[in-house]
């Protein structure tokens, strides 16, 4: 089975969130980078698949030069070989402009599945995936917790609201968003990293892929919530502080 | 005349609440832009959800075998022909885990693409902006739709109040789309929950936790009730499982379980790092301590200080009575 | 001293003197010369193939001789003096330690008495020397058979359970070595009784020889080895103590295979003399787990013995097991007792490093851990951002060059709430002092839990993330809570760079105590009554502080000992990493150690050591009420500043008080 797994490279989930001087974006300096949480899962899936079925896991990521490192990590956690999609400029570009950067990159590969995570932790806009899905015209599933091989092809475990779950029969080739959680990630090791350094990693410059740029979807501005996490103490005797966490667990925790 | 369009999601033939959110938020944006609402959702035009789409002038109801169960494929070439159908301005989705698995799809489609999770929208400098947070809530962002209409958006559950459901004397057409079995290449199987034999903390959405201010054995099921009214599972920290108190399974912590619950309450629980860590990634943290000092208070959304003995059957009863 | 000035009494006698038969046959040579011969081949069928395979494992890449200083005095004072040997087990400490000096007086003797079998002797029994050598040598021989008589005794009627073996069956191989050398002080002793014509002389020489030719054999054949090569073993130590050596090379991962284990391991692990110091002081094996120091070295005796030093076989699996390896808490006790300088540290934490820098370890809480370092940079897993939170709260000063001290927080001060009232505490002691200090925004967790657990991916990567920060605030100095932090900073970062200087916040308590309000004084009120101090193992054994923070206490309150402490301390569980992992196999390490806190009686437990605070803090709780408090010494020291108006800042009741004593001193400081 090969396998082609798409990683983004995001900022550490608690760093220091400054805006930056034009408004547009977060300001990068002093921000360390990671590979992005649900896409480590996805990875993992991968990783575990190959384990049970033999193939090939192939990391695929988009970015500037500082992308190489997670490329690398993912080649030391076990990956085969990563391909880089080289653009200092990919911020230009909105999802459907990455997916197709991707769909461009990885055609002729003819992966049998394609895993990403549900998710980046900066965007959040859980879509890159499910576009690339479209743009190779292979199917998909997202939210996806677990994968088995089955005679037709996989069958994949999705999770759905509320404790539900559900068992998808799909074909391959086919593109799995993968949920976070389900699995144990592999910590990194020093003989992973060793091997590593000998992996092929293929280097590919964006502007050669001939994707236009021409976004469908604007990020105008950012900006800070106005109001940061405090904790709210609710007074009174316990009978008014019950009622006052009531109410609180209906109207804006919404768990009641 | 432009039209704004909402698809809706329905349970048992009637439009869930988050579905009621994204209709209200898509008459909102009806009427700021003067456009007329068109709803649409799977089922059969007789359902009785269809007669409570009060506000909007066209409801369809897209009807086809092999809508009946949800898959990617079937609702995208769905959705998509309706859409060709009505050429909307602006499609609206309640963002919820079936709207996230089709919508970038079917966006990708007519060559769009989906602003999803939307919070809010406002119009300015003659275009729309809509409201997106990033970096799990720690950021906001504004975006617009650079292309030429229809404009896709999902939005995020609470982040609109529903109204109260009207009634309609419109009657609901009839959409049939055309699918071919052989274009869905995936075979849904029914849902399930999980079986719950063993305490599984990780993945239960409410938490009711307990640690030293119990004082007791004895005054545990004073928290069980607790857990019991909210439809929690009963979570301890470490002193009270190595007191064998509650079962291992059921400890927080380091040396415990990892949680990620939606409403992590935790009563007479100080807050040491080894309990800390097991439970950072709670959504929302509850914390009842006598004393108001204890470092659990420094990670809680909300807190009581007050005897838990006192607090947490008063709690008890009001959240029966919320209940009903 | 009584005995040796009879000794020389006796030897004034006239008669009293060693016997020796007074000629010897041609075939009385042969045969003595043709069982010498059968007893060296004997003794080099065996010592042979220990030399061999010793030499055939891979060198030590970092061994260094020199300097010699050190090496001949830890000869001098572990070998010759045996003082490791007596100190940590006087009695048979002693004894053993009259074996060994016996043997030394009778390596003259032994080759005399040789010798005169061919009519070569060269100590005349009558002349002056002879007469008083062999007399000396019968004042050791008299200690010898009491003392080995009295080992016998103790083995197998008084049967330590440390001494048995794994299946708690005894040694009967030191039976018969006790038997042979009591066997060959007696025939030595006999000899001074009969005339030097007869038979009896001629059979107590032969019954001596014959005594001697089979112990010799039987040496290398059992753990009597340590005879010959644990004073090499000594010798040749790593120095430092528990001193992780640098991986060799691209493929060395740590100990993984037979091929892995390097010269001094392996003559460290043919040196083991089976005595069970090791865990007889080791709290994972005190509290039911399956780890036992000695049967790790016994086990890689045994993976030596059947496949060699160029075998890839797993060193995990047949004879020693992955489980045993991380329940280690790195407490340092077995290396520190160890009287034939086995370095069991780099052996358990090589064996760590092997299964996980390759992967093979797979533990839920271990890989939680490793993805928290590598991830959040610190081993909770907490964000970057509640630390800052608390540096901000706190008004503590960031660092940029110009204070003398950069306070090292650790992940226990900047996340942990205890931990966190601990730096309080002593940031209004250095607040007081007028000490200059700052922090770090970029500080990361030292790596010392993966050191310990044998991730070098990790360690490397915070090792030299934070050397970078460090060079780059330009920091000389750093005073950190935190021994672990201590220890990897001061030791361990060396891999990798030059660390700034660094001392234990106790250190620096100590060298300030006498501009410190004493209890005594006007300020001082405060009083922690009796206070036990727990010796934190990385600050006792690997730090060899011991007196500074008793200081402290002593000020305050009146010290008390556990029966462990000082480098007898007993860990709290956490060290090597154990912290962060999950539930503990048998008794919690933890909770044995309160216990023996507790059974002092005293009213409060002084901890210098955020990890084990936060251990008791958990063993304690289960106490319930009536449980002593448990105080940090920069807390004991913080609590008689002027403006303090409790004498116990304990637990989070009184962290009020701690808020309120921070605004005075701020206040104070901004008048």
């Amino acid at each position: 089975m090969k396998i082609i797994v798409a990683i983004k490279q995001v900022p550490e989930r608690d760093a220091r969130i400054r805006i930056d001087s034009a408004g547009k974006w977060i300001a990068l300096e002093d921000i360390e980078f990671r590979m992005n949480e649900s896409d480590a899962y996805a990875l993992e899936e991968a990783l575990l698949l190959r384990e049970a079925h033999g193939g090939e896991v192939v990391v695929l990521s988009a970015g500037p030069e500082r992308v190489g490192q997670t490329i690398r990590e993912a080649l030391a956690k076990g990956a085969d070989r990563g391909i880089h999609i080289v653009s200092d400029a990919l911020s230009g570009y909105d999802a459907l402009g990455v997916a197709s950067l991707m769909a461009a990159a990885i055609r002729d590969e003819a992966a049998d599945l394609i895993l990403t995570g549900l998710q980046s932790d900066d965007l959040g806009l859980g879509q890159t995936g499910v576009i690339l899905a479209e743009l190779l015209g292979i199917c998909h599933a997202s939210l996806i917790l677990k994968i088995e091989k089955s005679d037709s092809g996989i069958r994949v475990l999705r999770e759905l609201e509320d404790g539900w779950f559900q068992h998808i029969d799909m074909s391959t080739p086919a593109l799995l968003t993968i949920q976070s959680g389900n699995t144990k990630l592999r910590y990194a090791t020093l003989m992973g990293i060793k091997k590593a350094k000998t992996k092929d990693l293929r280097v590919v410059e964006a502007a050669a892929l001939g994707v236009s740029a021409t976004p469908c979807v604007l990020l105008d501005s950012v900006a800070l919530p106005s109001r940061q996490k405090t904790t709210q103490m609710l007074t009174g005797t316990p009978a008014e502080a019950a009622a006052k966490l009531v109410e609180k667990l209906q109207q804006e925790v919404r768990v009641l | 005349m432009s039209t704004v369009l909402v698809f809706l999601e329905a349970k048992s033939g009637v439009p869930t609440r988050i579905s009621l959110e994204a209709f209200a938020a898509a008459a909102q944006l009806a009427a700021s832009s003067g456009a007329q609402l068109a709803a649409a959702m799977v089922g059969s035009a007789s359902g009785p959800g269809f007669a409570l789409l009060g506000g909007a002038s066209q409801i369809f109801a897209l009807e086809h075998l092999l809508l009946e169960h949800y898959t990617a494929d079937g609702y995208t070439a769905a959705y998509a022909q309706l859409i060709a159908r009505v050429q909307p301005d602006y499609v609206l989705f309640p963002h919820t885990y079936e709207v996230r698995d089709f919508a970038p799809r079917l966006a990708t489609r007519l060559g769009r693409v989906l602003i999803s999770d939307v919070t809010g929208f406002q119009a300015s400098a003659g275009q729309i902006l809509f409201m997106r947070q990033l970096f799990q809530g720690k950021l906001n962002g504004h975006y617009h739709a650079a292309s030429p209409a229809p404009c896709l958006i999902s939005v995020q559950a609470g982040a609109f109040r529903a109204d109260a459901p009207a009634a309609t004397s419109v009657p609901a057409a009839t959409f049939a789309p055309e699918l071919e079995a052989s274009a869905i290449r995936t075979q849904p199987g029914e849902p399930f929950r999980a079986a719950a034999q063993t305490v599984d903390l990780a993945s239960a959405p409410l938490l009711v936790s307990v640690g030293r201010g119990i004082k007791d054995e004895a005054n545990i099921p004073l928290v069980q009730e607790l857990a019991t009214a909210l439809g929690a599972e009963l979570a301890a920290s470490r002193p009270i499982c190595d007191a064998g108190w509650l079962p291992m399974e059921r400890q927080v912590g380091s040396s415990g379980q990892t949680v990620a619950p939606k409403l992590y309450l935790a009563v007479g629980i100080s807050g040491a790092i080894q309990h800390l860590v097991g439970m950072k990634g709670s959504q929302c943290v509850v914390a009842i301590n006598k004393d108001e000092n204890a470092p659990i208070f420094e990670i809680a959304d909300y807190g009581i200080v007050g005897d838990l003995f006192e607090v947490v059957p008063a709690l008890t009863a009001a959240v029966r009575k919320a209940k009903g | 001293m009584t005995v040796v000035s009879h000794i020389f009494a006796i030897a004034l006698l006239p008669g009293f003197i060693l016997s020796e038969p007074l000629h010897f046959a041609l075939a009385e040579k042969l045969v003595l010369a043709v069982l010498i011969l059968a007893s060296a081949w004997l003794f080099w069928q065996r010592f042979g193939v220990v030399v061999r395979r010793i030499r055939s494992a891979r060198k030590d890449a970092d061994f260094r001789l020199f300097p010699l200083g050190k090496r001949i005095w830890d000869f001098f004072w572990e070998v010759l003096c045996q003082a490791k040997v007596i100190r940590e087990r006087p009695l048979p400490g002693l004894a053993h330690a009259f074996v060994f000096w016996s043997f030394l007086a009778f390596a003259l003797v032994t080759t005399n008495h040789v010798a005169t079998g061919f009519g070569l002797g060269f100590l005349d029994p009558a002349g002056f020397f002879g007469r008083f050598y062999f007399l000396f040598a019968a004042a050791f021989a008299i200690a010898c058979a009491i003392s080995i008589a009295g080992l016998f005794v103790r083995r197998f009627l008084v049967r330590p359970v440390w001494l048995a073996h794994k299946d708690h069956s005894v040694s009967w191989e030191s039976g018969i070595i006790a038997g042979l050398i009591f066997l060959l002080m007696v025939t030595y002793l006999g000899a001074f009784f009969v005339p030097d014509t007869g038979l009896a002389v001629r059979l107590l020489w032969w019954a001596h020889t014959l005594t001697l030719l089979s112990f010799l054999p039987l040496v290398p054949h059992t753990k009597h080895l340590h005879l010959i090569l644990s004073p090499a073993t000594i010798f040749l130590s790593r120095g430092g103590f528990s001193r992780i050596p640098p991986l060799a090379d691209d493929d060395d991962f740590g100990l993984v295979t037979g091929k892995d284990l390097t010269q001094l391991t392996a003559l460290q692990i043919y040196s083991c003399v089976e005595c069970g110091r090791c865990t007889e002081h080791c709290p994972a094996a005190n509290t039911g787990k399956e780890l036992n120091p000695r049967e790790i070295i016994l086990g890689l005796r045994g993976y030596l013995n059947e496949f060699g030093t160029a075998s890839d076989e797993p060193l995990l699996g047949r004879y020693n097991s992955q489980q045993a390896a991380f329940q280690c808490t790195t407490c340092g006790s077995c290396e520190f007792q160890c009287p034939v300088g086995i370095e069991h540290l780099p052996v358990i934490v090589g064996l760590r490093r092997g299964a996980v820098n390759t992967g093979e370890w797979d533990d839920d809480h271990g890989g939680k851990l490793f993805l928290a370092l590598e991830r959040n940079g610190n081993a909770l897993g907490m964000a970057h951002s509640e630390r800052e939170k608390f540096i901000t709260r706190e008004e503590l000063p960031i660092f940029d060059g110009s204070q003398e001290y950069c306070l090292w927080l650790g992940c226990m001060g900047g996340y942990d709430p205890k931990g966190r009232e601990i730096i309080r505490s002593f940031v209004e002691v250095m607040r007081f002092l007028g000490t200059s200090y700052g922090v770090m925004r970029r500080e990361k967790c030292t790596g010392d839990p993966a050191r310990r657990l044998g991730n070098d991916l990790v360690f490397q990567q915070l090792a030299e993330a934070n050397l970078e920060t460090l060079a780059q605030n330009k920091v000389k100095k750093i005073v950190s809570i935190c021994p672990h932090c201590v220890r990897t900073i001061a030791e361990d970062w060396r891999a990798y760079g030059t660390p700034p200087e660094i001392e234990h916040h106790s250190e620096f308590l100590a060298r300030h105590q006498a501009r410190l309000p004493g209890s005594g004084s006007a300020a001082g009120q405060s009083s922690t009554g009796t206070t036990v101090f727990h010796d934190p193992c990385y600050l006792g054994r690997y730090r060899n502080v011991y007196d500074e923070p008793r200081a402290i206490i002593r000020e305050y309150g009146t010290l008390v000992e556990a029966e462990r402490s000082h480098e007898r301390s007993f860990c709290c569980g956490a060290g090597g990493g154990l912290a962060f992992l999950g539930e503990e196999q048998g008794a919690r390490v933890s909770e044995t150690r309160v216990e023996q806190l507790v059974s002092t009686g005293a009213s409060t437990i002084g901890s210098a050591c955020p990890f084990c605070n936060t251990m008791f803090r958990d063993a304690l709780a289960s106490r319930g009420n009536g449980a002593p408090q448990l105080l940090d010494i920069a807390q004991i020291a913080a609590a008689a500043l002027p403006g303090i108006s409790s004498a116990t800042p304990a637990d989070s009741l009184n962290h009020q008080v701690n808020h309120q004593a921070n605004n005075q001193a701020n206040t104070q400081e901004n008048p």
